[in-house]
């Protein structure tokens, strides 16, 4: 008989449902990406980034942010950038399958909204947009890219309250092209990156209480 | 209380946590042996006598491959071992609920 048999005890049925469980949340804590820790990164930037900018645009004469605020902003989305990489990297390492290609094709599905936001910015350049044009273009794209991506990233992982904040943000990227510069960066702060920290913060409370 | 219907190959420490823990991933995952070891707090050797007792029922499937020059050992639950753990989990909650009333 192997030494290690000795684990193979009989089980009390408590604590084979004990042992389930704690697996399970194992499996959520250590593999899992954790929604806290995405919305969050991108939370802090939006909400800090766009109120930079939205102080800058007031500041400045033409009524458009400086370039030390656009600095400060690239910064802090690079940042976010960097900890949704690092963590997923980390969180996915050593796991192969169906979820490795589900989030590949879902990975470049980003990569390639963005480029197409790029594209189109480019365009509206070349046709001669107005600052003010392109600056609400650039925003609103973006944010519909991630809002969008969201809500599609929620209905395969069957996670209501993603969809919700995809489905939010969404929207808020619209209604920014409504308020025109400089309101668009107040409201893409506290709505935008308002809603991603709320998000945060609710999967924070479910996890507390046993959810996910 | 009789726990006489569970699986007896399930039904033991070591072997129900390898199993939980194969079960919590996605279905058609597979996870690396140092992965799961991580997950489990096992030494290599523990693990690997588990594992093995679990393929031998067919619970488990390991898959040996290379990741550039290095072999890599990865495990997934088969979909009997899927189905035998969903079966012991209810069979288990049963037995709780009748050990209360």
């Amino acid at each position: 008989m192997a030494p290690d048999d000795a684990s193979d005890e009989p089980l009390d049925l408590a604590e084979s449902l004990a042992i389930i469980q704690a697996q399970r949340a194992r499996v959520r804590d250590q593999v899992a990406p954790d929604p806290r820790v995405l919305f969050g990164a991108w939370g802090v930037a939006w909400l800090v980034g766009y109120l930079v900018l939205w102080s800058s645009a007031r500041a400045e004469p033409y009524g458009h942010p400086g370039g030390a605020a656009f600095t400060v902003f690239g910064v802090l989305l690079s940042a976010a950038l960097a900890v949704t990489i690092a963590h997923i990297a980390r969180r996915t390492a050593g796991v192969r399958g169906a979820s490795e290609r589900t989030g590949s094709m879902y990975g470049w599905t980003w990569t390639i909204g963005f480029s197409a936001v790029v594209l189109t910015m480019i365009g509206l350049t070349r046709a001669g947009a107005g600052w003010e044009v392109l600056a609400l273009g650039w925003n609103a794209l973006s944010a519909l890219v991630v809002g969008v991506l969201y809500a599609a990233g929620a209905a395969m992982w069957e996670d209501w309250r993603m969809f919700g904040l995809g489905a939010w943000i969404a929207l808020v990227a619209g209604a920014t092209t409504l308020l025109g510069v400089p309101g668009s960066y107040l409201l893409m702060a506290l709505a935008g990156g308002g809603g991603m920290l709320a998000a945060a913060t609710l999967a924070h409370v479910s996890r507390r209480k046993g959810g996910w | 209380m009789t726990d006489d219907d569970l699986d007896p190959v399930i039904h033991a420490q070591s072997r129900l946590r390898v199993v939980a823990t194969l079960a919590a991933m996605p279905h058609g995952d597979r996870v690396s042996f140092p992965k799961l070891q991580r997950l489990l707090d096992m030494t290599a050797g523990n693990l690997s006598t588990h594992v093995r007792k679990l393929e031998e029922a067919e619970y488990v499937l390991v898959t040996k491959t290379h990741e550039g020059r290095t072999p890599a050992t990865y495990l997934e639950l088969t979909s009997s071992g899927r189905l035998a753990f969903e079966r012991y989990s209810r069979r288990l909650t049963d037995l709780l609920k009748g050990a209360q009333s």
